[in-house]
């Protein structure tokens, strides 16, 4: 526990003192949106009804940087290997880097929301609450298999190009549900689906929070 | 070629297989709503049902590799990947071919056919991870961990997708089978059963003798002579 | 649904042909490796 709180804040520290990640991620998000709206064209309709989709794709293409990033300053100059020396536990490490890159894929979200709604003249119809809740978890439930393979990436030696194919199959679920919860919450929800949507992502989270914490720590040892 | 026991089941899979697959296409009746196309069934079910148990014995294989580090069951995940993911990529051609005429397209976001494509990709990721990592326990260590979140993957996908799916519009598939049609379809069952029991065994010996030969280490040179003494 | 569906034999067809060359190539592959080893 103490571990995560310390690599946590470890984290928040190195990114808070320079930001630059954080300005290019929301560069890169910005980007890809006004790339979805010149794709669609001028058709309003269909930009407003899919806004939930370009938040979400724009945020899984934004946090295949994040991972890839966040993991390499951990073996840069074999600085893991040092840290497990120290009685650091793995599943520490792990939890910790992976509520950082949460929380980092929070703060991106949380500004693409509104562009959103400017670029897709987009509103929200039930409450906003639910769509914070939307982003929470499916934030969180790209950050924490996306940290354990960005371990395993790290450890092949920049094999880069694999962690979106990687982290692919495990993303629908999370995409599928985000989607349509966020979706929702833009354009009604008569039939009181979002709960159903936000169950599924909560179990996603439930799975892989757990699983990925336990085998965190063979991905670094070897 | 040596021929061990897997053989012998694997040649009695293929006899069970050609009889159900011949008895299936031109002796069964054509099925009630799907006419001949429903013939599709015996290589298709079968297919499915054996594919997954390939997944799964690969899931525990990893488990167990995971657990003991022995290469033994490291060479089980590699031949059940392997074998599974022929099968998979079998049951997506098939499940898209028997699509076409009974839905009118090839491709429909089915949550099964959907589910199958996924599997492709996160099996096929164990694969490719084998073929990058040469260091033989990293190896070990790294596929294993993707096959066993590749496979506890499959539910939640499959149950994303179908809510997904069912909110848009219900698919129907056929789900009771006739009774003439049953004898044939169980006998496809166990062919293929026996057909992939052989050729994941087959292709375990195949792995095992190639990681032991990885790690063993070089044979020792001669022993010198013993120096001469001198006299 | 307006019946049964007529005809289609040429995605039967298909199907097992697929089905049997998938599985025969891959034996075929996995003894050509076993006589390479």
């Amino acid at each position: 526990m103490k571990t995560t709180l310390n690599i946590l804040w470890k984290d928040v520290l190195i990114e808070w003192r320079t930001r630059s990640r954080t300005v290019a991620l929301l560069s890169f998000a910005y980007t890809i949106l006004l790339l979805f709206a010149f794709a669609i064209g001028p058709d309003s309709a269909a930009l407003r009804q899919h806004a939930g989709a370009y938040l979400w794709l724009g945020l899984l293409l934004s946090s295949t940087l994040l991972l890839d990033s966040s993991m390499r300053i951990e073996f840069e100059a074999g600085a893991i290997s040092k840290l497990l020396l120290a009685p650091v536990s793995a599943p520490g490490l792990f939890y910790g880097k992976a509520i950082a890159n949460t929380i980092q894929l929070w703060i991106i979200g949380a500004v693409s929301v509104p562009m959103v709604f400017v670029v897709c003249d987009a509103t929200v119809v039930e409450s906003s609450g639910w769509l914070a809740l939307t982003l929470a978890l499916g934030a969180a439930g790209l950050a924490a298999p996306g940290t354990l393979y960005s371990a395993m990436i790290a450890r092949l030696s920049g094999k880069q190009l694999l962690l979106p194919l990687m982290l692919f199959p495990l993303v629908v679920p999370v995409i599928v549900s985000a989607v349509k919860a966020t979706s929702l919450v833009m354009m009604g929800d008569p039939m009181n689906q979002i709960g159903s949507w936000l169950a599924l992502l909560l179990c996603f989270n439930l799975v892989y929070w757990g699983l990925c914490g336990v085998l965190f720590g063979r991905v670094v040892e070897a | 070629m040596k021929a061990n026991w897997e053989i012998g089941v694997g040649l009695f899979g293929l006899i069970l297989l050609i009889w159900a697959h011949y008895t299936g296409l031109f002796v069964a009746p054509p099925e009630a709503m799907m006419g001949d196309v429903g013939r599709i069934l015996y290589a298709h079910v079968p297919t499915a049902w054996v594919g997954l148990s390939t997944y799964l014995v690969a899931f525990i294989a990893a488990v167990g590799a995971i657990w003991s580090g022995k290469w033994a069951w490291d060479a089980m995940v590699e031949a059940s990947v392997e074998v599974g993911l022929l099968l998979n990529a079998l049951l997506l051609i098939q499940g898209s071919l028997w699509a076409k005429p009974t839905w009118g397209v090839y491709w429909t976001w089915d949550p099964r056919l959907t589910t199958c494509a996924i599997m492709v990709v996160a099996f096929g990721v164990v694969l490719a991870l084998r073929r990058q990592i040469e260091e033989p326990m990293r190896r070990l260590t790294m596929s294993s961990i993707a096959t066993i979140i590749a496979f506890v993957n499959v539910p939640i996908v499959y149950l994303s997708v179908k809510w997904w799916r069912t909110l848009h519009q219900p698919y129907s598939s056929p789900e009771t089978v006739d009774s003439a049609m049953v004898t044939p379809l169980r006998v496809a069952a166990f062919g293929m059963l026996f057909l992939a029991t052989g050729f994941v065994v087959r292709r375990w010996r195949q792995v095992h003798r190639q990681l032991k030969a990885e790690v063993q280490a070089p044979d020792l040179p001669d022993a010198p002579s013993p120096l001469a003494v001198e006299d | 649904m307006t019946g049964m569906i007529q005809g289609g034999w040429e995605f039967v067809w298909a199907v097992y042909g697929i089905t049997w060359a998938g599985l025969f190539f891959y034996a075929l592959h996995l003894f050509r490796s076993e006589r390479d080893q």
